[in-house]
């Protein structure tokens, strides 16, 4: 009988490429990678619902968010910033966005995200956000981040916070901020790179935040655990709906958590406050705002506002002479921006979140600013 | 640092720039050597003390063996080092705790080297240097498993216990394995003992030496090189060809993909089954035992071909540590496919000094077991290596026996006994992965007791294993030609970027022979 593992063998595979098989090998990979999240735009539809915000399970989707803003009519507003904006206690249609959409006949979209922070939102429009260029931007600036050093991440204790692929990897050094080289070069990477972006969107979409590999393994969460994807393939899976969002118990004026905060708690409330010269929040909305306006963007801000109802009276002084701070910036960068004054105390989810009413009445409040409508071109 | 990861390549890039533009002068040698010191002290720095003093060692031992014989004995040499050795003793037994260990070290290392001087002989060094080489093994790898296994004998007759490898470490000082210590304490040993043999001549250059024991590519996980193949390639300066480069490339992205898209997604399964073998029926746990198998294979071998793509990318030749394992069609044919440099290592340094097989069939029973033991040991410290090690020699022989039936050796189908291997070895791989004897035991039990209920392997993963085992199969047959034709070679590479870049899972897995 023939031995056929007695021939000579060099090596364990025959994958030897030669410089010219590379060369075609890298076009290839190349020409495919930076080819199918082209591709993918025509294949997978997206018809975003009104009142469109990027769906809660899909936060960590910049390939998505990018896309959403790609495909914004040219005179639609986006407006930016963090749960404040994409509306953390209401449902889509009950955001600021709605609201000054309904308010003054524009189209206004909610390019907000859930779990981001000024450090983040920098990240988000400088690497996820080309497309916010040559346009009206309504941008938020929410100074609870700055109300204390755990929440403008100055403190060197390792924090576990949302959107770590979105703060700056190596400089501004973020102290709370403890990921390896490895991670840090990887996100660094990720954000630069569309390809990238778009895998991690299939893994964030079809996959249940994993890689397909993971996604294969991953049990039902019951027990004892079931494995619902053993015998599937990584093929036309149906994933999150992208273009609108699924109705959510947690959110809406029918959820539980849609209630006005503890009012029991008025003027309690002590914030510790940092200082506008050493808040990594602070200079990171700066560059965020610099960034937009020379992108071209013309720019409105709308500072606040902070449920000062629940501040003692030591924290709400801190807070009035931040927003000044903040005003004088803006006054000298010429941004135009609006403080609109407190909402009533049952308008208010918690320190930072307005209810759907609060969302109507800023919406209102901001429409009767002569800023606002000077900026709108009315 | 690993090489499937971000951080290695802006190394690799910095690494080969430096290499290159120092190419013109002798200070490439000592690039790579600062290099490999980067590359293996980003795990721990003071990993390099031992690395260090092992490929001094060495060189020196190596050096007084060449000059021993012809030295007079200086008698004031022998008063000072008496001198010295005393006052290092006086200093350790005066340190305040926690010193005394290292203080105990360097006196036991000192007078090991006043031996060497004092007997002056070619043997003694050798000697010497094995010793040396072994206590720091020994006290980094062995020390916590012996002390447990004594403290267990001594509680049992009521003595009084040994203190914990641990409070032998200096205050401040982690007592962890280094990273490759079984590695390169090999390679730099082959160093001396091929020389003491004659089978090479000594490296007169320190720089040299040490830029072969700590070549950064092959530093922490092999192959195991010899002298005689790799130090001669740093007398001057490699030719690196376009070859080289592209062969190079072929030989890293075949190791990551064998890393980062099969081994790791083995891993997966492998955890979830032997994490909970409680739970787990006949089927799972067989299958976890066969996905194990192909996941240090594809972990290991992933290695070793990133390793040698490395190398050769700097014009330099790592010898072969893989070849098709699986595809053995028997255990000596497996071994000769399976961590190669490894197994040749014990055979010129273990098995051929005990006698090899040119002895009677009990000698060569007792040599075989005695090499598979060792070589159990080598892996880890613990019964359950010894226990692997043991079944393998035990395979070994039986396999001897089946190959002088004539049936088997002539008749048998080789597909069978390819079977057969791989089913042996797999499940001598469940004494390597369990975490004790007692769960070895649990798990065999188990897959030959319990029910044989769905399996819940996923289809992607089997997919990919099948795969892999076809293409070696049509590799080592007469079809290869067509696997080597351009556009399937493209085809390969492209698929594999493809799945790295799309599909694989994030975050920088460690490699299972780190630990070894």
């Amino acid at each position: 009988m023939k031995d056929e593992t007695r021939q000579p063998v060099s090596d364990s595979a025959a994958v030897h490429l030669s410089a010219r098989q590379w060369l075609c090998a890298l076009g290839l990979s190349l020409g495919l990678v930076w080819l199918l999240p082209v591709a993918w735009k025509a294949f997978e539809a997206f018809e975003p619902v009104p009142h469109y915000r990027v769906p809660y399970a899909l936060s960590n989707d910049y390939w998505l968010y990018d896309r959403w803003l790609d495909q914004l009519p040219p005179d639609a507003i986006p407006v930016v910033g963090d749960s404040v904006v994409w509306g953390e206690y209401t449902a889509h249609d009950g955001t600021l966005s709605r609201f000054l959409g309904d308010a003054n006949g524009a189209l206004f979209a909610n390019a907000g995200l859930n779990g981001l922070y000024p450090l983040a939102l920098w990240g988000l429009i400088e690497h996820h956000g080309g497309t916010l260029a040559n346009r009206r931007v309504l941008l938020h600036c929410n100074l609870l981040w700055m109300s204390d050093p755990e929440a403008d991440m100055q403190l060197a204790k390792e924090q576990v916070f949302n959107h770590p692929a979105l703060v700056p990897q190596f400089t501004p050094r973020v102290p709370c901020y403890r990921a390896d080289p490895d991670t840090r070069l990887g996100r660094a990477l990720e954000r630069r790179l569309e390809p990238l972006s778009w895998a991690r969107h299939l893994q964030q979409t079809y996959f249940g935040q994993q890689s397909a590999p993971e996604w294969t393994l991953a049990d039902d969460g019951t027990f004892p655990p079931a494995y619902p994807n053993t015998y599937r393939l990584p093929v036309g899976v149906s994933g999150i709906p992208l273009s609108s969002e699924p109705p959510s118990p947690d959110r809406g004026a029918a959820s539980g958590r849609h209630k006005p905060w503890a009012a029991s708690q008025s003027g309690q409330v002590n914030m510790e406050w940092v200082t506008p010269e050493s808040s990594l929040q602070w200079q990171a909305y700066r560059r965020l705002a610099k960034r937009l306006k020379g992108r071209g963007c013309d720019l409105l801000v709308v500072v606040g506002p902070l449920n000062e109802h629940m501040m003692n009276g030591a924290t709400r002084a801190k807070h009035q002479e931040f927003r000044s701070t903040v005003a004088t910036w803006l006054d000298a960068e010429r941004i135009r921006f609006v403080m609109p004054e407190i909402l009533p105390s049952e308008e208010f989810a918690d320190a930072s979140h307005p209810l759907t009413k609060g969302y109507e009445r800023l919406a209102k409040r901001l429409t009767a600013e002569p800023v606002f409508r000077a900026w709108l071109g009315q | 640092m690993l090489f499937h990861t971000w951080p290695f390549l802006l190394f690799f890039i910095v690494t080969i720039a430096g290499f290159w533009v120092l190419r013109p002068t002798r200070f490439w040698r000592h690039w790579i050597l600062l290099a490999s010191a980067v590359f293996y002290g980003w795990w721990h720095p003071y990993y390099l003390l031992l690395v260090f003093y092992s490929t001094a060692l060495d060189y020196f031992i190596v050096g007084w063996m060449e000059r021993g014989p012809r030295l007079a004995r200086p008698g004031w040499r022998m008063a000072a080092s008496v001198v010295g050795v005393g006052a290092v003793a006086i200093t350790g037994l005066a340190a305040p705790a926690g010193w005394g260990g290292l203080a105990a070290a360097i006196v036991f290392f000192a007078a090991m080297l006043e031996v060497g001087h004092w007997l002056r002989s070619r043997r003694a060094w050798l000697v010497v240097s094995v010793i040396n080489n072994l206590s720091v093994l020994f006290f980094f790898k062995y020390a916590g498993f012996a002390i447990e296994n004594l403290n267990a004998v001594l509680a049992r007759i009521g003595a009084g216990q040994l203190p914990s490898a641990e409070s032998l470490m200096p205050p401040g000082w982690e007592y962890v394995l280094p990273v490759g210590i079984s590695f390169y304490t090999f390679q730099s040993m082959s160093y001396t003992i091929d020389f003491y043999r004659g089978n090479i001549a000594r490296e007169p250059s320190f720089v040299r030496f040490a830029a072969f024991v700590t070549f950064f590519p092959q530093l922490v996980a092999g192959p195991i090189e010899r002298a005689k193949n790799l130090l001669p390639q740093f007398a001057k300066f490699p030719k690196i060809k376009p070859g080289d480069v592209s062969d190079g490339a072929s030989l890293f992205l075949v190791g990551l993909f064998k890393k980062v898209a099969l081994a790791n997604y083995l891993g997966l399964y492998v955890d979830r089954v032997y994490g909970d073998v409680a739970t787990h029926g006949g089927a799972s746990l067989a299958l976890a035992t066969f996905a194990f198998g192909w996941q240090i294979y594809f972990d290991f071998s992933g290695y070793t071909d990133m390793a040698r793509g490395v190398a050769r990318c700097m014009g330099f030749r790592l010898m072969l540590n893989f070849r098709n394992p699986y595809l053995a069609v028997s255990l000596a044919d497996f071994w000769s496919r399976w961590h190669i440099s490894l197994s040749t290592w014990f055979r010129d340094y273990v098995y051929i000094p005990l006698g090899g097989s040119r002895v009677g069939n009990l000698k060569l029973w007792r040599n075989l077991l005695i090499t598979f033991v060792v070589s159990g040991l080598w892996h880890g410290a613990a019964w359950t290596f010894l226990i692997w090690g043991a079944l393998h020699g035990l395979g070994l022989i039986v396999n001897r026996d089946l190959e002088q039936i004539a049936w088997w050796r002539d008749r048998c189908p080789s597909l069978a006994k390819r079977l057969v291997v791989f089913v042996f070895v797999s499940f001598a791989w469940v004494f390597f992965r369990a975490e004790s004897f007692g769960q070895a035991v649990q798990i065999l039990q188990r897959i030959f007791t319990t029910g044989w209920a769905d399996p819940q392997m996923p289809l992607l993963l089997l997919l990919l294993v099948v795969s892999v085992w076809v293409y070696q199969f049509i590799y080592e047959s007469p079809l290869r030609a067509w696997l080597e034709k351009p556009p399937m070679k493209v085809a390969l590479a492209v698929a594999m970027i493809l799945w790295l870049l799309l599909f694989a899972p994030g975050g920088g897995e460690p490699f299972i022979y780190f630990q070894f």
